[in-house]
């Protein structure tokens, strides 16, 4: 069984959001509902100076505190790690927005919940998801983490030193590992 | 009638309960509707290419019950290598745009009104007939940004007898392109994927998007190449570069004539290059003595170690090394220095022996299309020159001909020179210099006519407006766009019926040909043009069709060769500048205005583009304005410092005010600029309230602008204005 993982690397991110349109397109999104977000950072002072933008989205994690808070188990973990949500159970509490620490998932017209699928629809014939396909900078990487010859199994293997997950201290486990300037 | 607005919804889309009903009839249906009725229904891939900028990337739009769904690169494109930016994902919407327009309008008193496209064409030639007959042939014009129909619109011109056919390029890119001619004889693309030292000047493709300079820069740096970003803003290349130079802006080529003094005197350029490929090295060697690092350093807060250390390392790397070749920025149109900069840049290039070089500055192979003639015999061309002064000795004898200077038109207009006149897929009020000066301009004219599909600044003010099929509606003209290391031939197509009675831009030239009275210039189709323009390609429409783009001709060969100056080879000294009244070599030349150093207020006012936004095209579509929203991104940028020593804190409203404009706008404080300057980024301040999700949203840098024409190609030096800056 594949266990589905990604690997965003900080230092390759232009901001450009090409991302959130793509995966908007795909996920028939309005323009106010985005699963990715860019949070950008200043570093250092005139002339010394850099920034960079970190992308965001739902973190898939194997600990996740969506799921756990979910009163009708709409939000729920697959065993291929991909977290989902249910639309037709979730009754729009709110409990899963207020847990999720990474401020990723929306309320939609309709009144239910939800966020980044990983594009499971593409994943099932074979493809890669559409904010990862997209991007001029190649800052994401996805497949399998379970599979020790898949292209983010090695990579991982051999950058174990420099990744990171977000808001580790809430012991999450996130299947979004991220790669250190 | 109003569209509906847009209604997405996932749930719906993964119901699966497949409605049938006709295609045609769901297309016109909201997202969410359409979704719910789309689940089960078959997908269709159809390559063409993206309008959402001038580089028109290769892409396959997929379709589902008649509606345009998404789109993603294609990855046989030269220019994208198959991704996308935001713009291509968002800017595919405006198909379903409730502000399109849906007839041909007619404005009569003040007010549009739906008009039939027979009686549009007829009264618009009949007005044409009268104002060429009052006033010559060459009172008539053409303008438009870059779109695949360029050879159509200019042999229609051509055919009414007029030479005036214009591009935004003096609003662009003039300057750059006339000082590589004068230097190496044509326009060179950058070997980025092989480049062992890349270091870009006032060029920012991860911001001004260029897809494939951007995937061949990460490319680059993972076989261990450096990436040096000069620009006074710390721009988005800047995040992947290994070092950022904070310049001042307008004095570009102070950094350049000190690299280059640094190279002569230390001896690092390629010897062998030189001497076989240039001339006027010698010349070089006794002026650039004048130009030390130190001297530099003051002008352009650079500090001299660092030029020289740059320079030492760019030279150690050296043939397979570049300086890119620019584009808008500091040498493209913006200061009274940029022509001489762009001959530095291309001389300081040249003295790295890179010049179609692995790694360095190269020549694009690109196709030769096939002609229309005999079967289809071209108009004479115009007899006289065109009136701007392009190429004329005196006026703008380095400008260029092709592009002509298309920010004079308004100017050309209030002298009674042009009478009449069509603007195409671009929109010069909102996008020329000193709108109220475009505007007097424009409303001067007996005759205007806009061709978009929205009412854009300019059609607003047109006497008609012709509604031009959005791109993915229509077929047009093939070209070779893409072209880079191997020649690409490409076609944008028709993925959808047109929803209104909209026409291709094709079919509104050959139209107005026929009902002008010259269809005799135009008696093909445009299936048989293409056909003719591909015959020499090998390549037929069909193949054409079903891939988007294909690769033709040969592969491209280094070495340098001859080249296309008149010596030859690459013209250090230039006889013909000298000739004409201009430096042989390059000369340090101050910008035109500075600010007073002694008025905190005071600032260049510079701009640049975000990723999201093409000058003012992009402003109005939802799902990229959502972006500059939520993330608050329009802003006018300033220097922390500078913004508090007069009190601003983030996100303060500001007052800015120039010798021709004012305006209010929130900034943004931040270490990434230099003091000098604010920086306002370009696609904002939309006007027309035609278009109601732009409207009225931020500034445009025009606002600022004098109309000026710099004395080399006549171009807008469009960073030489001067603001203050106040708390509103």
């Amino acid at each position: 069984m594949a266990k589905y993982g990604m690997v965003i690397d900080e230092t390759k991110c232009v901001g450009c959001y090409a991302c959130r349109v793509a995966c908007q397109n795909q996920n028939h999104l309005r323009e106010n509902e985005a699963y990715n977000h860019l949070e950008e950072r200043e570093f250092g002072q005139f002339p010394n100076f850099n920034r960079e933008f970190l992308p965001v989205q739902c973190q898939h994690c194997d600990n996740p505190p969506c799921v756990a808070v979910c009163p009708t188990s709409a939000s729920h973990k697959r065993k291929d790690g991909i977290v989902l949500v249910n639309e037709k159970e979730c009754i729009g509490c709110k409990y899963c927005i207020a847990a999720c620490p990474y401020h990723v998932r929306i309320i939609k017209k309709e009144g239910y919940i939800e966020k980044c699928r990983f594009c499971i629809e593409f994943l099932e014939q074979g493809g890669k998801p559409a904010c990862m396909t997209t991007c001029m900078t190649g800052v994401r990487m996805f497949g399998d983490l379970d599979d020790p010859n898949s292209e983010i199994s090695q990579f991982v293997a051999r950058n174990r030193h420099r990744l990171r997950v977000l808001k580790g201290e809430m012991n999450t486990k996130p299947r979004i590992l991220y790669r250190k300037a | 009638m109003k569209a509906k607005p847009l209604e997405i919804s996932r749930r719906s889309f993964l119901k699966g309960s497949a409605v049938t009903a006709g295609a045609l009839s769901l297309g016109l249906l909201d997202f969410h509707s359409w979704a719910e009725a789309s689940a089960q229904a078959p997908v269709t891939r159809i390559p063409t290419l993206c309008n959402g900028c001038g580089n028109r990337c290769a892409v396959f739009a997929y379709v589902k019950n008649g509606r345009i769904w998404r789109i993603e690169g294609n990855p046989e494109a030269n220019g994208n290598q198959g991704v996308l930016c935001p713009k291509g994902h968002g800017y595919l919407h405006d198909i379903y745009n409730p502000n399109r327009i849906r007839t041909p309008l007619k404005r009569v008193d003040g007010k549009f009104q739906p008009i039939s496209w027979e009686q549009a064409y007829k009264e618009i030639s009949q007005k044409i007939n009268l104002i060429l007959l009052e006033n010559g042939p060459e009172s008539i014009f053409w303008v438009n940004y870059p779109q695949p129909n360029h050879a159509y619109a200019l042999r229609f011109m051509h055919s009414l007898g007029s030479p005036h056919y214009f591009t935004h390029g003096s609003t662009c890119y003039t300057a750059r392109n006339a000082a590589w001619n004068y230097t190496i004889g044509r326009l060179p693309s950058n070997d980025l994927a092989n480049s062992r030292f890349i270091m870009i000047i006032g060029r920012n493709p991860a911001g001004g998007i260029d897809l494939g300079q951007v995937k061949d820069i990460v490319k680059a740096k993972e076989k261990g190449a450096k990436v040096v970003v000069v620009d006074p803003r710390h721009n988005e290349t800047a995040i992947l570069a290994d070092e950022w130079l904070p310049i001042k802006p307008g004095t570009d080529l102070a950094l350049l004539l000190a690299m280059i003094n640094v190279m002569v005197g230390e001896k690092l350029y390629h010897k062998e290059f030189i001497k076989e490929f240039t001339v006027g090295f010698p010349q070089l060697e006794d002026e650039i003595i004048n130009y030390p690092p130190e001297w530099a350093e003051k002008i352009c807060d650079i500090p001299a170690e660092t030029i020289i250390r740059i320079t030492r390392e760019i030279a150690r790397e050296k043939p397979h090394v570049l300086i890119h070749r620019g584009y808008h920025g500091a040498i493209g149109a913006q200061y009274l220095n940029s022509f001489q900069t762009a001959r530095a840049l291309a001389i300081a290039n040249a003295l790295l022996g890179n010049i179609n070089r692995k790694g360095g500055i190269y020549f694009a192979e690109s196709a030769e299309l096939g002609e229309l003639q005999p079967t289809h015999p071209a108009p004479a061309g115009p007899s006289g020159p065109k009136a701007d002064g392009t190429g004329i000795p005196g006026r703008y004898p380095l400008g260029s001909y092709g592009d002509g200077i298309s920010h004079s038109i308004p100017e050309l207009a209030l002298r009674g020179i042009l009478k009449c006149g069509f603007v195409y897929h671009h929109n010069p009020l909102r996008t020329n210099p000193n709108p109220k000066r475009v505007i007097a301009g424009y409303k001067k004219l007996d005759l205007l006519v806009v061709i978009d599909p929205v009412l854009s600044e300019t059609a607003s003010i047109a006497h008609y407006v012709l509604p031009a099929s959005f791109y993915l509606e229509a077929d047009e003209a093939v070209d070779t766009k893409h072209s880079g290391k191997r020649a690409q031939v490409s076609i944008p197509q028709k993925v959808i019926d047109p929803l209104f009675d909209s026409r291709s831009g094709f079919r509104i030239i050959h139209d107005l040909a026929k009902s002008l009275g010259v269809a005799k210039y135009f008696n093909f189709t445009l299936d048989e043009a293409n056909e003719l323009r591909l015959k020499p390609l090998g390549v037929t429409l069909k193949d054409l069709k079903t891939k988007g783009i294909l690769p033709v001709g040969k592969h491209w060969k280094e070495g340098c060769g001859k080249l296309g100056t008149p010596a030859g080879k690459v013209e250090i000294a230039s006889s013909t500048l000298e000739g004409l009244g201009y430096p042989a070599i390059p000369r340090w030349e101050a910008p035109l205005v500075s600010p007073d150093a002694k008025d905190p207020h005071s600032f260049r006012l510079i701009h640049g583009k975000q990723a999201i936004h093409t000058h003012a095209m992009t402003a109005n579509q939802p799902y990229l304005m959502a972006i500059s929203r939520r993330y608050d991104m329009i802003r006018l940028l300033i220097n922390r410092k500078r913004a508090e020593a007069i009190g601003l804190k983030d996100g303060d409203v500001v007052e800015m005010k120039s010798l021709v404009g004012e305006g209010k706008i929130r900034v943004k404080l931040t270490e990434g600029l230099h003091p000098s300057c604010v920086w306002l980024p370009s696609g904002y301040g939309i006007f027309s309230k035609h278009l109601t999700t732009a409207y009225d949203q931020g500034l445009s840098y025009n606002d600022f602008l004098p109309t000026m024409f710099d004395p080399t190609v006549g171009h807008a030096m469009s960073s030489e204005v001067i603001v203050s800056v106040k708390k509103a």
